[in-house]
Formats: C-alpha cells, sequence, structure tokens
C-alpha cells in the first residue's frame, strides 16, 4: 500500500515547551487512522504541521509524496479543525462556494450538494451559519473538509459537539470514506469510536508516540499486559469472575459442569480501546 | 484571483454586518446637519443686509476645513478599527484554520483583506466626502480649489491607516492592532505640529523631531495635502504671511503642498508595511 502520510521524526517546540517530539508514522492510502491522545499530548499540533498551518522545527512529513505544507498537495486533502468556525453572517452554501473558489473546483454547485447531503445539511444549506446548532456548525466543517472529495481527510475531535445520532452519522460517513479508498486521520478522544471505525491506532503522550498498531493488536490478549485474563460465568447463582487464562477457560467450563454448575453464559474479559489506552497514558 | 476572492469577502462582510448601513444613516445625519448650518450662513442676514459672497465663502472654507479635520480623524480611527479585525478576528476565532488549509498562499489572504478595506474607505470617502462638498456648493456657492486632489489626499491617509492595522492584525489581536494603528495615526498628527512649531521658532532639532514621526507614519503629510487642496488662495496668501516660508504651528493652514519625495515615500511606505505583515503572516504558527 502506497504511503498517503509520512512523519519522520517530526517535532514541534515553543520555546521551552515540546508540543511534539519525535512523531513518526506512516499511513497507508485508503487507511483510517486514529490519532490518540490525552489533552496536551500534541495530536492537533502534528496535524497542524501536517496540513502546513504549523511550521515544524524538527523532522520532516510528507503528503501524498511531497513535503507537507505543498500548495498543491492541499488542494488535495480536507481538514475539519479541532476548532472549527465559519462566517456566521454566510450561508452554508456560501461557505462552501467560497471554499469551491478556492480549491477551484469545476462543477462547483455539484460538489457542493453532494456533501451537503453528505453531513444532512442540504435542507438548511441557504440558512446562515448565525442560525445553526453547534453541531449544525461541526456538520457544516465536515462538509468543507469533503468538498471536492480529498485524497486525504484529516478530522480533528469531528463529533466533539454532536449528538449520538450525529455521532453515528460521522462513522457511517468515514465507513463510506474508506469504501472509496479515502485515507482517513481521525483525532478522537471518543475511543469507542476509533475502535469502531479505525484500520490502525497511534497513541501519543507528550508529544511522543507511546503505541501504533491495529486494534485488535493493541486491544488483544498478547499485548494487553495479562489485562485479558478472566471470564465471567453466568450459573443459576448469577455472574461469577474467575481468573483464568483464555487457554484454561474451556477446562474451567467442563470443571463447573463436572460439579454439577448449569451454565447460562460464558464471557471472556476483553480489553477495549480505552483499557489500554488509559493503561499506556498512567503508565507514561 | 485568490486576492479579489478575499477582497470581495470584505466587502460582502462589511456590507453584511450591517457596517454599511450604519456608516450610511451616521454620514446622512452628519450631512444633514450640516446642509442645515450652511443654509443658515447662507440666508443669514447682518446689519440688515445678506452677507455678500466673499465672505459667505470665506466661512464655508473654513466650514469645510473644519469639518475634512473631523472627517480625517473618523477615516482614520474607522481604517484602524475596521481594518485590524478585516485581518485578524478570523485568526482569533479559528475561521482561518480551513481557509488556510486550501491551496493558496497567506499573502493573498492578506493583501485581499487589505484591498477589500481599501475599497470601502476610498467609497466612504468619494460618496460621503462628495456629497458633502456638492451640499458646500448648493447651499453657499462655494467650491474648495481642487476637491478631488482633496478626497484623494484623504482617501490615501486612510489606506496608510488601515495597511499599519492589517500588517500589525497579522501578528497582533485584532483590537491590540486597532488601538495602536489610531494611536500612531494620533501621534503622526502631534509630530506634524511639533515639525511645524520647529520650523516657525527656528529649531532645527524639533523640526528633525517630527519629520521623523512623518516618515515613520506619514499620515499627516496627506492631511496636509488634503488641506492644501481644500484651502482657498487666499487663506494660502495669509498662511505664507503668518508663517513665512514654511508651514506654521497652525493645523489648518499650510503654505504649500506635501513634497512629490513625500507622497513616493507614503507610496512606499504602504508596500513595505504591507509586505513585512504579510512576511510576518506566512512565518505565523496557527
Amino acid at each position: 500500500m502506497p504511503d498517503a502520510i509520512v512523519a519522520r521524526a517530526l517535532a514541534k517546540r515553543y520555546g521551552r515547551v515540546a508540543a511534539l517530539a519525535d512523531l513518526t508514522l506512516r499511513v497507508g492510502r485508503g487507511e483510517c487512522l486514529g490519532f490518540l491522545g490525552p489533552n496536551g499530548a500534541g495530536k492537533s499540533t502534528a496535524v497542524k504541521i501536517l496540513v502546513g498551518l504549523v511550521r515544524a522545527t524538527g523532522g520532516d512529513a510528507e503528503l501524498l509524496g511531497r513535503p507537507a505544507g505543498d500548495r498543491r498537495t492541499r488542494a488535495r486533502i480536507g481538514y475539519l479543525p479541532e476548532l472549527f468556525r465559519y462566517p456566521d453572517w454566510l450561508a452554508a452554501r456560501e461557505v462552501l462556494g467560497f471554499h469551491a473558489k478556492l480549491m477551484r473546483l469545476r462543477d462547483a454547485a455539484r460538489a457542493i450538494d453532494l456533501v451537503l447531503d453528505e453531513v444532512g445539511l442540504r435542507d438548511r444549506a441557504d440558512d446562515r451559519v448565525g442560525t445553526y446548532s453547534k453541531g449544525m456548525q461541526q456538520r457544516l466543517g465536515l462538509a468543507v473538509a469533503l468538498l471536492g472529495e480529498p485524497e486525504i481527510v484529516f478530522l480533528d475531535e469531528p463529533t466533539s459537539a454532536l449528538d449520538p445520532v450525529g455521532r453515528s452519522d460521522v462513522r457511517a460517513l468515514i465507513e463510506r470514506l474508506r469504501a472509496r479508498n479515502t485515507t482517513v486521520f481521525l483525532n478522537s478522544h471518543l475511543l469507542g469510536e476509533v475502535e469502531r471505525v479505525c484500520d490502525r491506532v497511534c497513541v501519543v503522550d507528550r508529544g511522543r508516540v507511546v503505541a501504533e498498531g491495529t486494534v485488535d493488536a493493541l486491544t488483544g490478549p498478547s499485548t494487553s499486559s495479562g489485562q485479558a485474563r478472566g471470564v465471567r460465568v453466568r450459573s443459576d447463582d448469577g455472574w461469577r469472575d474467575y481468573d483464568v487464562a483464555r487457554g484454561e477457560i474451556p477446562g474451567l467450563v467442563a470443571r463447573l459442569v463436572a460439579d454439577g454448575t448449569r451454565i447460562h453464559a460464558v464471557e471472556p474479559k476483553q480489553t477495549t480501546l480505552e483499557d489500554r489506552f488509559l493503561a499506556l497514558v498512567r503508565h507514561a | 484571483m485568490t486576492v479579489l476572492l478575499f477582497a470581495g469577502l470584505t466587502l460582502r462582510e462589511f456590507a453584511r454586518r450591517k457596517l454599511v448601513a450604519a456608516v450610511a444613516v451616521l454620514t446622512l445625519a452628519i450631512v444633514a446637519f450640516t446642509a442645515w448650518g450652511l443654509h443658515r450662513l447662507a440666508t443669514a442676514v447682518v446689519d440688515g443686509a445678506p452677507i455678500a459672497d466673499p465672505g459667505k465663502h470665506a466661512a464655508a472654507a473654513g466650514i469645510v476645513i473644519l469639518l475634512a479635520f473631523l472627517f480625517s480623524f473618523v477615516l482614520a480611527l474607522g481604517a484602524a478599527l475596521v481594518g485590524a479585525p478585516a485581518m485578524g478576528e478570523s485568526i482569533a476565532n479559528g475561521e482561518i484554520l480551513a481557509v488556510l488549509a486550501r491551496p493558496l498562499r497567506r499573502a493573498d489572504v492578506a493583501l485581499g483583506r487589505w484591498l477589500g478595506t481599501v475599497v470601502a474607505l476610498a467609497v466612504y470617502v468619494a460618496v460621503a466626502g462628495g456629497v458633502e462638498l456638492l451640499v458646500v456648493r448648493v447651499t453657499t456657492g462655494y467650491v474648495p480649489p481642487q476637491p478631488l486632489a482633496a478626497l484623494a489626499y484623504l482617501c490615501a491617509l486612510g489606506a496608510v491607516v488601515t495597511t499599519a492595522a492589517v500588517a500589525l492584525a497579522t501578528r497582533l489581536p485584532a483590537l491590540a492592532a486597532g488601538v495602536v494603528s489610531a494611536l500612531l495615526f494620533g501621534l503622526a498628527w502631534i509630530g506634524g505640529i511639533i515639525e511645524s512649531i520647529g520650523l516657525a521658532l527656528g529649531n532645527q532639532r524639533l523640526a528633525d523631531a517630527g519629520t521623523v514621526v512623518a516618515l515613520v507614519f506619514p499620515s499627516d503629510a496627506l492631511w496636509r495635502g488634503a488641506l492644501y487642496a481644500l484651502q482657498p488662495a487666499v487663506f494660502t496668501a495669509v498662511a505664507a504671511n503668518v508663517n513665512g516660508s514654511g508651514n506654521g504651528v497652525n493645523p489648518f493652514a499650510v503654505t504649500s503642498p506635501p513634497p512629490a519625495a513625500m507622497l513616493a515615500w507614503a507610496c512606499g511606505w504602504v508596500v513595505v508595511v504591507l509586505v513585512a505583515g504579510i512576511a510576518a503572516f506566512r512565518t505565523r504558527d496557527l
């Protein structure tokens, strides 16, 4: 898989403060990467360097084979900032029209209708942004990011202002982007969301990568430092926990049945991405 | 192309945010008030007889100069307080983030914002100044010697102040950039008076200090150009008689227009400050 995003030892310092230190990662084309980290970990800084808003003080990065920030490459990316804000005196359609002109899109009207449908804003497209709720403004931000079918989409906390329905819509949207082979760089605090839609996850803390891999690899028993041990068994007496390794579960069940226990359900304990994330961040 | 997009966006913002409507209403009120005052002057009876044309025109010329002086202050404040947010507000509130991720140069954004503000100021000067001069002509029959030149000087004054505001707002918060630009305009005005005092008293150091201020912020030279263009010949002659060869301490009377070198410097100053602002914006982390 060719690389869509490459970062090599990317660093950013603001005076003495290191916002990002030694970030190295690769994201393949069509891949969805979940970029996780606690507040102040350097996630947004990394995204801003990649889209050309912030200049790195160390290392380098490439997008679609060109240096990050390259003007021509920026025509092929979409970006939803964490701090999304659009002129409140313009209608959503006008905001998109302005961005379409900046991108020199040929069939702008069609492209605008397409993204308005994609984010569910078609009915309110001619209303001024000032009349929108926070969630609707975030949907507009998504529409701006998706305009012109970009090859890479950077989504910085895309669901922070959305209700559960909106979050579900964004998950479906990301699935559609993946189906179209669009690379998605998803920066989010919502670990469940990342777990569901991302191929790979990169966890950063204090400006450094502390873990990287597929969701399965990060949450699987081999990497969970014993956290995947254990099983919950429901019998006539209710739920009971047993501290056994995965391989010992069949033996445990056979022993319980042999002892005359009537078993209704067996649930091996799973390590969630949240468990893993907390372990990584707290340990660091 | 992109520069024009941002200039158009700036003009649309002024119109949509009711700035144009508010300025239009206030300008109409001021025009109506001065029209009433000038009509009273034109129809006034002194010692049982109406004022003769020369006296009426001299009074009207004085009023025009006073109005132009107040207008230059309003214009400078407007240029500072409109130019700075035009550039700085979208940076502060984050609107610029999604925009700058597009395939454009940051210079295009700054130039477009500057151009939009300068066009808005030029239209304001042309319309408000033009209507006011028309009112003076209709009510008193007086026409200043070079009305178009005066309006052009005032446009240039607005452009100088807004250039500072836009350039400063690429780095400073919009409020700070606006206030600093307005203060620089005030400083330049005081610098002009200091230079005049220096010349009148033959104190070269004082005159040089004023010249330095004029070079740092050339708005006062442009005000003096507007003043010269509005001043009837008799006023210039009186000023020359009182002040000698140089411009005197009276900020409402000059004996000569600003030298061509000063006007060239003002143009160069706009370019240099704008380029410095763009350079500051290009290297700014957002």
